[in-house]
């Protein structure tokens, strides 16, 4: 349709343009700009060229940084994605599940911070609730200062983000379960297929769409973890819950370095660029199925 | 043809234990530091609330909501404004650039923070928005205007052409169709994209850490963790303080659950 006026097109569409251009655009070609730079934010930016990037191909507290995400990708994958899979797939063939259909929710709606607050409770060795339930069940032996644990503390976080996510993906999951036609699975069951077949052989593969973009989820969304590792360890204890992010604020806003941190800023965007793209690359060629 | 079996007891086991930290956390809002320090695990022996107005008042929780409702309520209308005359702009109406505009959005929903806020801090800083509740206001509105863009623009273009030329006969211009056809029909797509838009700026974390140093500007978020190292010893106003910023938030999901999650799903499936 045409538009009546020019300037009615103008007064649509300039204030999310302007906006949008101001806070995200302008900021990041600058932060591609800045990589290339030395820079302390008081003096001018020295050009530096591609030093930044080299330092950083060379640091291995970065390095193990990406180990660290690494991890917890993989973990949450399981705890999250998985746990999350397993769950909905007995809310959809139970009964009376409204409950917990409602209350494993919760968690994910809740500030990040606040939960990691809570749990920093719970870990914690003099108050908190974990060790003293080990307590009073006779595990004394397995009473530990979780979080300060370097053998711990990175799996103690993985278990929060479980605990947090895996509601979010049941929902996801329940409702494209929900989308399913309910012939195919009837006919599957006259047939006597019991329940655990008719989940992991005809309903999961029905919804293999959904988990797909379920599991580049978990994967983008925890290259750009933060705010459990900022508020339950901020990377310690010795750097074993380091985390890109972590490390990139640590280098920007208490090293001053900006340029250097600015370098991280733009690799960790390319890996998560090409992680999404090959992600999708891949599952295009293997789609052959017809879709729900 | 749904069913009971021994699952639904595990499942409900299950979830009753992993509400067990929440309840953890209600309960030692009510004992004493001791009591917290000493029996972990104890019920508490009196119901005293006197525990929560200090948190609220002289812990400043009060002052942490107030600011997270401005930054919340501002932001979020901003977005369903400018987020929604875009989409319909791009949907339903030819001009020069559309392809453009659309072209960053797009690119914009693959952005993480992480890929600009460097610079945004800088930029922030030249603007002196740096400890206003602008430096908050500003960035949550524009991460929120790709993924509610796209959303509006498929509502409206799932709307058939008839129905805006039939209304442009009468000679009416863009912005009256907007306003009086457009912003009507399109209110499911506005409860949606209000309810992630305002659930990710009330819990946003980062930027509201490296952007407001003022304690009398913090969020939740931020300001219930200088809360919490300013009683780091005083465990009962801790889980004062937690327990008032759950409860609230954890009353609201229950009375509109079905439209939360399927907004937050949303929110991020679609992206």
């Amino acid at each position: 349709m045409k538009p009546t006026s020019k300037f009615g097109v103008l007064v649509l569409v300039a204030p999310a343009v302007l906006i949008y251009g101001f806070a995200v655009v302008a900021p990041f070609v600058g932060t591609l700009g800045l990589s290339l730079t030395r820079w302390n934010g008081f003096n001018l930016p020295e050009f530096a060229g591609a030093a930044n990037f080299s330092r950083a191909f060379h640091d291995k507290i970065f390095i193990s940084s990406f180990g660290h995400v690494t991890f917890y990708i993989v973990a949450t994958l399981f705890v999250e994605v998985l746990f999350g899979l397993i769950l909905s797939g007995f809310l959809s063939s139970h009964r009376f599940m409204g409950f917990p259909r409602v209350a494993l929710f919760i968690p994910v709606m809740l500030p990040m911070v606040v939960i990691a607050v809570l749990w920093g409770a719970v870990f914690n060795p003099d108050y908190g609730v974990l060790n003293a339930a080990m307590g009073s069940l006779g595990f004394e032996g397995m009473q530990k200062v979780w979080l300060g644990d370097p053998k711990l503390a990175l799996p103690a976080i993985c278990l929060v983000s479980g605990w947090i996510f895996s509601g979010f993906y049941m929902a996801i999951f329940n409702a494209a379960f929900a989308r399913l036609p309910t012939d195919v699975i009837e006919s599957a069951r006259l047939d006597g297929a019991g329940e655990f077949r008719v989940f992991w052989r005809i309903k999961v593969p029905m919804i293999r769409q959904v988990t797909s973009v379920a599991i580049l989820l978990c994967i983008t969304g925890g290259i750009q973890g933060f705010d459990l590792f900022y508020v339950m360890t901020n990377g310690g204890p010795y750097n074993t819950t380091e985390v890109p992010t972590t490390y990139m604020v640590k280098s920007v806003f208490r090293d001053m370095e900006i340029g250097y941190g600015s370098a991280l800023s733009v690799l960790l965007t390319v890996v998560g660029l090409v992680v999404a793209i090959v992600f999708r690359t891949v599952q295009k060629s293997r789609q052959t199925e017809v879709e729900y | 043809m749904r069913k009971i079996s021994v699952w639904t007891a595990i499942v409900w086991i299950y979830s009753l234990f992993s509400m067990l930290p929440l309840l953890w956390m209600f309960m030692s809002a009510f004992k004493s530091n001791g009591e917290i320090a000493a029996h972990p695990l104890g019920l508490p022996t009196q119901f005293d609330f006197s525990v929560f107005s200090d948190a609220w008042e002289a812990g400043g929780l009060g002052r942490y909501a107030i600011n997270s409702a401005i930054v919340t309520a501002a932001s979020t209308s901003l977005v369903l404004v400018v987020a929604s005359m875009a989409g319909f702009a791009l949907s339903k109406l030819e001009f020069r650039g559309s392809g453009l505009v659309m072209g960053i959005f797009t690119l914009g929903l693959l952005l993480p923070i992480q890929s600009y806020f460097i610079a945004q801090n800088q930029i922030f800083e030249v603007f002196n928005l740096k400890d206003t509740r602008m430096a908050l206001i500003v960035p949550y509105t524009a991460m929120g205007i790709p993924l509610a863009v796209w959303l509006f623009k498929s509502y409206i273009d799932s709307m058939p052409r008839e129905l805006f030329e039939a209304a442009r006969v009468d000679g009416t211009t863009d912005l009256e169709i907007y306003r009086y056809l457009m912003v009507p029909i399109i209110r499911p797509a506005l409860v949606t994209v209000g309810i992630f838009t305002a659930l990710g700026a009330w819990n946003e974390f980062l930027l509201a850490l490296l952007y407001v140093q003022d304690d009398s500007l913090k969020t939740i978020p931020t300001g219930l963790l200088a809360f919490s190292s300013k009683y780091v010893t005083d465990y009962r106003m801790l889980f004062a303080a937690l327990t008032m910023v759950t409860v609230p938030m954890i009353a609201i999901y229950v009375a509109f659950n079905r439209q939360i999650v399927s907004g937050l799903t949303q929110g991020s499936v679609k992206g």
